[in-house]
């Protein structure tokens, strides 16, 4: 009954941007952990997609380049080190080439843009190259998610959608980018589902 | 729409998705910078925005936020930029097209790390691409006008 409103809820938003609080989250524990699992399954097919996982990269702070387009996964081009800043402060920032726009409409190979300051992930939200468990331990800890629970991370995706950010981006990625798996709805819809269930994580 | 170039204020009727670039060259005859590829990948057409360097062929000038410098506001022929001067003592250029990004991103450089390794420069200038291979040369010029920086 739950998933129903939420699935009801999510499809009256789908085709126009996405606003905050539009999605009516379900009661804490009425979703099963079969639905929890599988929902937290569609995550992370979403956080370990290119589009996503390219910018969560580890100590390093080294951009990924990932994708149908790469062939095989490598560093940034032009040696780009985003620096413990994350924005590239220490060396080139990422602003250089990555412009603040709403319009992310770009030609393919030039640097894609979204509506907020261009940026790697904090460096707790290490995704890129990690498991299905070592993602899922991260998202629900809140000591490495921003101090978020469940409810707060629905509420982050909405909120960065709604500023044209980096979730809103990942759908709509431009040039010839292959945009995240299924939809922005779909994934909010997803995280709603997976909290609701008790944030449950596979073994590995 | 306004925009501020070499700290004079200029008024173009373009359509806000022109990149800055097509502005500076085809509306405001500013040539320094110079046209390479078109999407952010060789760093010839590098200017300043607020002092960050930027890649002015793929930013739409709608989305244009600041103040540009452009090559032929970062110093004169009397009062040349560190920059400038160091790339005249090392005579730098070979060809000399990407010179103009690469003076610039230089002296972007310098104003946030103003005595970078070689390494770090390394890291900067990465962005910059030079098909003369002059990169020794950059490099040398760099320290030069760091030093030259600290003790003025």
């Amino acid at each position: 009954m739950q998933k129903s409103v939420v699935i009801l809820a999510a499809v009256s938003i789908a085709g126009a941007a996405l606003a905050e609080g539009a999605l009516t989250l379900p009661e804490e524990g009425s979703i099963s952990r079969a639905d929890g699992q599988a929902a937290f399954e569609r995550i992370y097919e979403v956080v370990i997609h290119p589009r996503c996982a390219n910018c969560h990269v580890g100590e390093d702070n080294i951009p990924m380049w990932s994708g149908p387009s790469y062939g095989e996964a490598r560093p940034h081009g032009m040696h780009i080190n985003a620096g413990e800043s994350r924005i590239g402060a220490e060396f080139l920032p990422c602003q250089t080439c990555h412009v603040t726009s709403d319009d992310f409409d770009t030609a393919p190979h030039a640097a894609p843009r979204f509506g907020i300051a261009w940026q790697l992930a904090p460096v707790e939200f290490e995704w890129f190259g990690k498991s299905r468990a070592e993602i899922c331990a991260q998202l629900k800890d809140p000591e490495r998610n921003g101090g978020r629970d469940w409810r707060e991370l629905v509420e982050h995706l909405e909120h960065d959608a709604s500023l044209n950010g980096p979730v809103a981006w990942g759908w709509s990625p431009g040039g010839d980018r292959e945009p995240a798996p299924r939809t922005l709805e779909e994934h909010v819809e997803d995280m709603a589902l997976w909290g609701a269930a008790g944030q449950p994580c596979p073994a590995e | 729409m306004k925009l501020t170039v070499n700290g004079t204020e200029h008024e173009v009727d373009v359509e806000p998705e022109m990149p800055l670039l097509w502005v500076l060259r085809d509306e405001l005859d500013i040539k320094g910078p110079k046209y390479g590829c078109g999407i952010a990948q060789c760093g010839a057409c590098t200017v300043h925005v607020d002092g960050m360097a930027v890649r002015s062929c793929q930013l739409p000038v709608g989305d244009l936020e600041g103040e540009v410098t452009t090559i032929e506001g970062l110093g004169t022929p009397e009062s040349l930029h560190a920059v400038q001067a160091a790339w005249v003592a090392h005579q730098v250029a070979q060809c000399g097209y990407c010179q103009s990004g690469q003076i610039m991103q230089a002296a972007a450089l310098l104003d946030l790390n103003p005595a970078p390794s070689d390494e770090e420069i390394d890291a900067v200038m990465s962005g910059n691409l030079c098909r003369c291979g002059t990169y020794p040369r950059i490099r040398a010029a760099i320290h030069d006008a760091a030093q030259k920086l600290s003790e003025a």
